[in-house]
């Protein structure tokens, strides 16, 4: 008979020769992995035993210095209650107009939206697209992601999709750039404004707020709970 | 802690690229159980698909920096404007701080980020195995500010959007903002597409004794 993933696994952990430690979410019955025992460096690759890791606590690898385990109490529900915050403030943010430019009489309202129609009605539909993926869409996506996922971990039900949806999560998390779109809105202010008379509208100040929201959206996911939890949750619903 | 013998690999063990899961080296190939993401031990053509997107992006900073980014219509008379010429301008009007914000943002990062993935990319096929840990930051650097490129980019959208008063004054954009949004997709794609652990492996399979044992 073929080995199992198991049976290697429990082959693999005899003959590494490192200490183990118990994690905080393995369970008892369940058969010993070696994602329970261990961790390897996802920058250098260096396998070492997974310490016992506490609240608000950072694991940072011993050897190149990346970051392993960003721990904070109560994950699951701060990543929830920032996410549905997040999907609130996107209203305002992508409704109301962030910037409203003033010349002799006559305003012109900018968006978000609206700078990409801009450059594609001005023959770039590329840069539009940019526009549009990086400040709208891949944003939106991303909290939706986060809301989906930590509302099924909250609720411990194994909704479907929930792999695909982390995945999806990390690959699109360096795509979002709210914050550089900020710090634009303020580059143009700062070259408009010996021209005409530039009022801040109130999808500037959402703008703002939900860039606070998000950065500590991502600064406080814990992909290494999220993952266990998925792993927990998907594993349950196949045995049962 | 540097020596080959500690790292995932050696001891004949996959870890997951994106979650980071372990699993045994025999399933090289096969999806990884816990998210469903194929298992490799490491990136694959890592090195060729990194120079190669390098490459792209170099032959469109030419463009990007060389072609106007936006012309700006002032009672009739268009004037197309650089991102170096936008730079100047800031500066000619004493906003220093922006001027310089921009001149970082547009120019001096992203020529940056390619000579820093060129010296990584030479790094790992030459053999260089001297300042590890710099060259972890250095990777962690180009790979988090990366993003910030696309200032430009967004600059030119609202200002697009914004000054549209018809034959009184008007923006509108041009060619070398395809190319500067090009040179921005393309190193961030690259940093991606790089593996860190590959500087590590040539590192300690060559220095089997490393300073710290």
């Amino acid at each position: 008979m073929a080995p199992t993933i198991n049976d290697m696994n429990r082959r693999l952990l005899r003959s590494i020769s490192s200490p183990t430690f118990c994690y905080r979410n393995s369970e008892p019955h369940m058969p010993s992995s070696l994602n329970d025992t261990h961790l390897a460096c996802h920058e250098c690759d260096l396998l070492m035993g997974r310490p016992d890791v506490h609240e608000e606590r950072i694991l940072v690898c011993p050897r190149c210095g990346s970051r392993l385990i960003s721990n904070h109490a109560n994950s699951v529900e701060r990543s929830l209650a920032l996410a549905l915050a997040g999907l609130i403030l996107l209203i305002p943010a992508n409704l109301f107009p962030v910037l409203t430019l003033e010349v002799l009489g006559r305003e012109q309202d900018q968006t978000i939206f609206s700078s990409a129609m801009a450059l594609y009605r001005g023959q770039l539909p590329l840069v539009a697209l940019c526009i549009l993926l990086f400040a709208i869409v891949v944003p939106i996506c991303k909290l939706l992601l986060l809301a989906y996922l930590s509302s099924a971990l909250h609720q411990e039900k194994a909704w479907p999709g929930l792999k695909l949806a982390m995945r999806s999560y990390q690959h699109l998390d360096q795509w979002g750039m709210l914050e550089v779109y900020l710090i634009a809105v303020l580059v143009s202010v700062v070259k408009l404004v010996d021209i005409a008379r530039v009022e801040p509208g109130l999808g500037l100040y959402s703008l703002a707020a939900l860039i606070v929201v998000t950065s500590l959206s991502s600064i406080h996911l814990d992909k290494d709970l999220f993952w266990h939890r998925i792993d927990r949750l998907t594993r349950r619903s196949t045995d049962v | 802690m540097y020596n080959w013998k500690y790292s995932a690999c050696a001891q004949s063990i996959i870890s997951c690229h994106d979650c980071n899961g372990l699993w045994p080296l025999a399933m090289d190939g096969e999806h990884c159980p816990r998210c469903g993401a194929k298992l490799h031990q490491r990136k694959p053509q890592s090195l060729v698909r990194t120079w190669a997107l390098l490459l792209t992006a170099t032959f469109l900073l030419l463009p990007a920096n060389l072609l106007p980014i936006m012309r700006v219509t002032m009672l009739g008379r268009g004037e197309p404007s650089t991102i170096l010429a936008g730079v100047i301008e800031l500066a000619n009007h004493g906003l220093w701080v922006i001027a310089f914000v921009v001149l970082a943002a547009s120019i001096l990062i992203p020529v940056g980020k390619i000579l820093a993935l060129a010296t990584l990319l030479l790094a790992i096929q030459r053999g260089w195995t001297t300042n590890m840990e710099q060259k972890m930051v250095m990777f962690r650097i180009v790979h988090w500010i990366g993003r910030w490129s696309m200032l430009d980019i967004f600059v030119v959208g609202i200002l697009v959007a914004l000054v549209q008063f018809g034959n009184l004054a008007y923006i509108d954009g041009q060619a070398g903002a395809i190319a500067f949004g090009g040179v921005v997709i393309f190193t961030m794609l690259a940093a991606n597409a790089l593996d860190t652990r590959l500087i590590w492996d040539r590192h300690l399979q060559e220095a089997p004794r490393g300073p710290n044992p």
